[in-house]
């Protein structure tokens, strides 16, 4: 153990949301010159933690520290006076303000009470050059992509001088040049005594990046030491408590030749005339790197959005169904990645969640039936493992749990083609394993899923083929028998184009 | 990609972003300049002196309630009793000014009760959490109240000189726009005004980046108040006297320019230079009709459509594949 | 008395106890309690029951709002469409028409149709319900004007007429009336899947969306429904008054929505009940009446009614942050 005093610690804190424990009696120390990983699943209560230590929340027990001193009542104006800078998965950023203006926000340099914009101007430069960003100041975060934004977000934390700086998923949506140049910022940043919190959910990142680890599960601190010495596989087994292999059920063919959807030249969005067959029993992949109109694909067929295609059969009719109550009446289900924007009705109770569907099928002045409803529910949440009251509202529910709700509420419809979008994004171990059972249990059943994903592990594991789409074109089909996850990462970033011409 | 230089000199960065805000109401301003050289060729009256101090007169006003709306919804608010609180102006400008408070005392009466309104409204929205909606339409009442019990029935008055100088054959409505335009740029510059928009768009990221919040939304409200009193002061010149519901239309005329003008009902989105961009394009309208001898009625009915209509051409397009 | 807490029973009880559209009855009892006490002839049953009847007016109202406002949107030509209605009604009758009802039928079909304009525009043409409704105010008030001009104009309608001032068994046929349509809005509301579709659509409209809620049709109906019972209003206020005249619907557009906040129902949608809209009516008028009873000049009345509105929202509207 170091004699130093850590610049910003939690003593056995703990804390519960309505009664739910969230943490329990975790300690956490953060030492200047070190870069500190913080592991664990969805709802492990990481962001909780980091709440605490930036003041956002105040622990129920325990106490935090800032150099070696306890704080009585953290808040965070309290936490940016002490240093602690925090960048949030949840982006702190105002899209219709300048690079420099958001930087600056909430410490703007002044002169007479204005905004001193040559000293913003200076100071923000410098932080952008730390992160590599070399758009304009004056250009509004909104129309930077998503990467920068991030790299915006960091570089406003960088502005702070910070001598605590924490980061959330900082890399989840950088690209390989983006991350290497925040690893060796961080690097530096460890090299001036700077304490570092770093948290991902890649661990090759944290081995290469960090020298400490603490792993929470469950809201409970299960290891707090040296990353000399432990392997990826040990942390992940930290983790979820056992061993990662098992994850993927054993796949078997059920495919049959028959379509369930079949389109030629089909657009929608960004997806530029495509020609695609999907077939019943099969698990079809749509892979690629983000944003290259997947989506677009998934929305079109459903109806969501406006599609134009030259010839289309689905489920034996012939025609898009052009709308989403058609779709549904053509045994087209879908569920979106969003679940909280796109997914489910947060304020509702789960029961409501699971019967939407229903209500949007039946005719509209049926009178309903409070105790079918119910025992619909029941069934459905025992048969999907969905655990307590069903008259909670959704948003009581972890991430895992509120996708299977997303899921279920589908499964009274029978549908036959199953269109799932990002489902096991932001989803504990657990809960995947059940999805990827549920999904192939539905293919053997002799109707088709297809799965867009950006886990291109998942693609190889469960599906039958995988569709890899670049630029909204289906650049690649990969049979079972080709298929890798190089296969897939190098049609989708069009690497193997490139190898054949040479 | 971009148009605008980059800042290469770190120094000049002011003038890199509020270059930046234009593009986004460029093609509204291209609208609004076809309309008033449509309008100029149909009335070339607007060309001469007092042509233009009448027009700018008649869109002074409207300017004003536009910004006073604006500021509101870049906060993420809105405020259903700006034409109340129109009224109220107009009818403390016309009991006071005449009477041993003069001219200055009445001015600052008006401009104290508009910023006593604006704070206490947005305390009860922002400090007690009630919806902006209910509590600016109850608002209306007891401001529309208050008009009524300061003056029941039309009447009061403003010195000549008072009236000759802001509506007469002067430019001082033009410069007085340019005057508040200015000072709305200088409070955009500082912390709090620069603030609005973060507040407005991403409250809890703005929290977390130690922006006053609530200070900025209450100030937001606060200044739509005085804008608001200030134009009914100006209604009360135009007109000599005092009108306990002489502001009522402003309510919805706010809102429309300031939608004409691209500022959206989530807060952050739009720009000050649009809300006036379409308050004038509103203006030009009004005007239009007036001269093509609408009955007051009739424009009422007209203004009903183009609204709509204004607000909807663009997203029936955008909704066109 | 754990064990009373916990037992199901128990439980929903308690439910019912701290719900507000609960709370806002009690809130009634309680003025009326106190009113009967401080002014003499208010506790009165015939007084009790005429406020009642003032209800309903705001109550038919308030009962579309309740629907939009749920779906996620906001009536603001309800005040307007209610003069439509009072005006208009005269102007429909017709010599072949004994009992007045075809008029009736016609002048609703005309509201509901306006309601239903309104929802074209926010569901097709994607403007804002504050702008697309207060437009259509602004667009009726300018027709009423020209069409009805200042004066008043009389309704000599029969079924008008019975609605107004007739007492089967006793009851005001226009508390009968609002009687009818709560059950019916509380059927529609909570135990159909249109009801649901709407709470779903004020909740989250892309969810619903993807979740197959047919979103554009039901926001069409939701703002008919509103004209349709702003129109009703319309004719039993006219009933009530014996005449029309442009302005008539004024007090109820604030009142309306005054009636749903107060009742539960939250303005940001997706939450809320009727039978919390129902004791906000009634809670609206017996205010109105207390005002008149101040007997004080019409700048104090409009000042007392909204800070009492402002007042009661203090008690009772707070919204809890989303999100």
């Amino acid at each position: 153990m170091t004699t130093r005093a850590p610049l910003l610690a939690a003593r056995g804190v703990s804390k519960a949301f309505f009664g739910n424990p969230v943490l329990r009696d975790v300690s956490i120390a953060l030492q200047p010159g070190r870069v500190h990983a913080l592991l664990g699943e969805n709802g492990a209560g990481k962001s909780t933690l980091i709440n605490l230590l930036s003041g956002a929340l105040r622990p129920d027990s325990g106490t935090i520290e800032v150099d070696g001193r306890a704080v009585a009542r953290m808040t965070p104006a309290l936490a940016r006076q002490a240093g602690v800078a925090v960048v949030q998965q949840e982006l702190s950023l105002t899209a219709s303000l300048s690079i420099a203006e958001n930087i600056g926000l909430g410490a703007y340099p002044k002169r007479f009470g204005l905004v001193d914009y040559r000293e913003l101007a200076a100071r923000a430069k410098a932080a952008c050059k730390l992160v590599g960003l070399d758009e304009p100041l004056s250009t509004p975060v909104g129309n930077l992509a998503l990467g920068r934004r991030q790299m915006v977000e960091i570089a406003k934390a960088l502005y702070r001088r910070p001598r605590v700086l924490i980061l959330d998923e900082p890399t989840s949506s950088l690209s390989a040049t983006e991350t290497k140049i925040l690893t060796d910022l961080l690097e530096r940043l460890r090299g001036e005594g700077v304490a570092i919190l770093y948290i991902s959910h890649r661990l090759n990142e944290v081995m290469a990046l960090c020298q400490h680890v603490t792993v929470l599960k469950d809201g409970t601190c299960t290891a707090d030491r040296s990353l000399e010495g432990t392997d990826a596989a040990g942390l992940v087994r930290l983790m979820v408590g056992r061993d990662p292999g098992d994850l993927f059920p054993k796949w078997q063919p059920s495919l049959s030749p028959a379509a369930a959807i079949s389109v030629a030249k089909f657009s929608a969005g960004l997806m530029r005339d495509v020609d695609l067959d999907i077939r019943t029993g099969e698990v079809l992949g749509i892979g690629g790197l983000v944003g290259q109109g997947q989506e677009d694909l998934l929305l079109g067929l459903y109806g969501a959005i406006p599609a134009r295609t030259a010839s289309a059969t689905v489920n034996g009719v012939s025609g898009l169904p052009g709308g989403v109550p058609k779709a549904n009446a053509l045994g087209l289900a879908y569920v979106p990645a969003d679940r909280k924007r796109e997914g489910l009705h947060l304020i509702h109770p789960i029961i409501t969640n699971m019967m939407l569907p229903a209500f949007a099928r039946m005719p509209a002045l049926k009178l309903r039936s409070r105790k079918a409803e119910g025992e619909k529910g029941k069934s459905l949440a025992a048969q999907l493992a969905i655990k307590g009251d069903l008259q909670r509202p959704a948003q009581a529910l972890s991430g895992g749990n509120q996708q299977k709700v997303a899921l279920a509420k589908w499964m009274p419809h029978d549908p036959l083609v199953l269109l799932l979008n990002d489902p096991t994004r932001g989803v504990d171990v657990e809960t995947k394993r059940e999805i990827y059972l549920m999904l192939r249990a539905f293919a053997a059943a002799g109707k088709a899923v297809v799965l867009l994903s950006s886990d291109t592990p998942e693609l190889v594991h469960l599906c039958d083929r995988v569709a890899v789409v670049r630029e909204g074109r289906i650049v690649r089909m990969l049979e079972r028998t080709v298929l890798s996850e190089e296969a897939i990462v190098s049609a989708a970033i069009g690497a193997e184009r490139r190898k054949v011409a040479a | 990609m971009s148009i605008i230089p980059s800042a290469k000199s770190t120094g000049a960065l002011y003038w890199p972003v509020q270059a930046r805000r234009n593009i986004g109401v460029r093609s509204l301003f291209l609208v609004v300049l076809a309309f008033l050289v449509a309008y100029g060729v149909l009335f070339p009256g607007l060309f001469t002196a007092s042509g233009f101090a009448k027009f700018t007169q008649s869109w002074f006003p409207l300017a004003l309630v536009a910004m006073a709306q604006a500021i509101l919804m870049l906060t993420g608010g809105i405020s259903l009793a700006i034409g109340a609180t129109v009224s109220l102006g107009a009818v403390i400008a016309a009991t006071t000014m005449a009477g041993p408070l003069g001219v200055a005392g009445g001015t600052a009466a008006v401009a104290l009760a508009g910023l006593g309104i604006g704070a206490a409204t947005g305390f009860i929205v922002v400090k007690l959490r009630l919806p902006a909606i209910v509590v600016t339409l109850a608002g209306s009442f007891i401001i529309g109240g208050a008009a009524l019990l300061i003056l029941p029935r039309p009447g009061g008055s403003i010195p000549a000189w008072l009236s000759d100088l802001l509506a007469g054959d002067t430019p001082a409505a033009f410069v007085l726009l340019v005057v508040i335009v200015l000072l709305w740029k200088l409070y955009l510059a500082t912390p709090l005004g620069l603030s609005l928009y973060a507040a407005g768009e991403n409250p809890v990221g703005a929290y977390r980046s130690g922006v006053p919040v609530d200070a900025a939304r209450v100030a937001a409200y606060a200044i739509s108040g005085l804008l608001s009193t200030g134009a009914g002061l100006f209604v009360a010149a135009q007109t000599g006297s005092g009108d306990p519901v002489i502001g009522t239309a402003f309510t919805l005329n706010s809102i429309a320019a300031a939608v004409l003008g691209g500022i959206g009902f989530l807060g952050g989105q739009g720009t000050m230079r649009g809300a006036l961009a379409g308050s004038l394009l509103l203006s030009l309208m009004i005007s239009v009709m007036f001269f093509l001898g609408f009955t007051p009625v009739a424009q009422y009915v007209a203004q009903g459509l183009i609204i709509i209509g204004a607000v909807a051409i663009p997203q029936f397009r955008k909704v066109q594949p | 008395m754990t064990a009373w807490n916990d037992s199901a029973g128990g439980r929903r009880a308690r439910a019912i106890l701290t719900s507000r559209p609960f709370l806002t009855l009690a809130m009634v009892a309680a003025v009326w309690i106190v009113a009967s006490f401080v002014s003499r002839g208010f506790g009165a049953y015939g007084h009790l029951r005429y406020l009642v009847e003032l209800g309903a007016v705001i109550g038919l109202v308030a009962a579309g709002q309740t629907f939009v406002v749920i779906a996620g949107g906001i009536d603001l030509s309800v005040a307007a469409i209610v003069t439509v209605s009072a005006i208009s009604l005269p102007l429909l009758s017709w010599q072949a028409d004994p009992t007045g009802l075809a008029s009736v039928l016609a002048v609703l079909a005309l509201t509901t149709a306006i309601g239903v304009v309104n929802g074209l525009g926010v569901a097709l043409l994607r403007v804002h319900p504050m702008i697309m409704t207060l437009a259509m105010a602004t667009f009726l008030q300018g027709l009423l004007i020209i069409i009805a001009g200042g004066s008043a104009v009389t309704a000599e309608n029969p079924l008008v007429h019975w609605l107004g001032n007739a007492r089967p068994a006793g009851i005001p046929a226009g508390i009968l009336l609002w009687l009818a349509v709560s059950v019916i809005v509380l059927t529609v509301m909570h135990a159909t899947p249109f009801g649901a579709r709407i709470f779903a659509m004020g909740a989250n409209p892309l969810a619903a969306s993807l979740s197959g809620v047919p979103v554009t049709s039901t926001t069409l109906t939701v703002y008919g429904i509103s004209g349709f019972t702003a129109g009703l209003a319309g004719v039993l206020v006219l009933g009530m008054n014996g005449q029309g005249y442009v302005g008539i619907g004024d007090p109820y557009l604030l009142a309306s929505i005054a009636a749903v906040v107060l009742g539960g129902t939250s303005i940001l949608g997706g939450l809320g009940t009727y039978a919390g809209t129902i004791p906000g009516s009634i809670l609206l008028v017996t205010i109105t009446a207390l005002i008149t009873v101040v007997n004080a000049s019409p700048g104090w009345r409009s000042i007392l009614f909204g800070s009492l509105i402002l007042g009661l929202l203090l008690l009772s509207g707070r919204e809890q942050a989303r999100r």
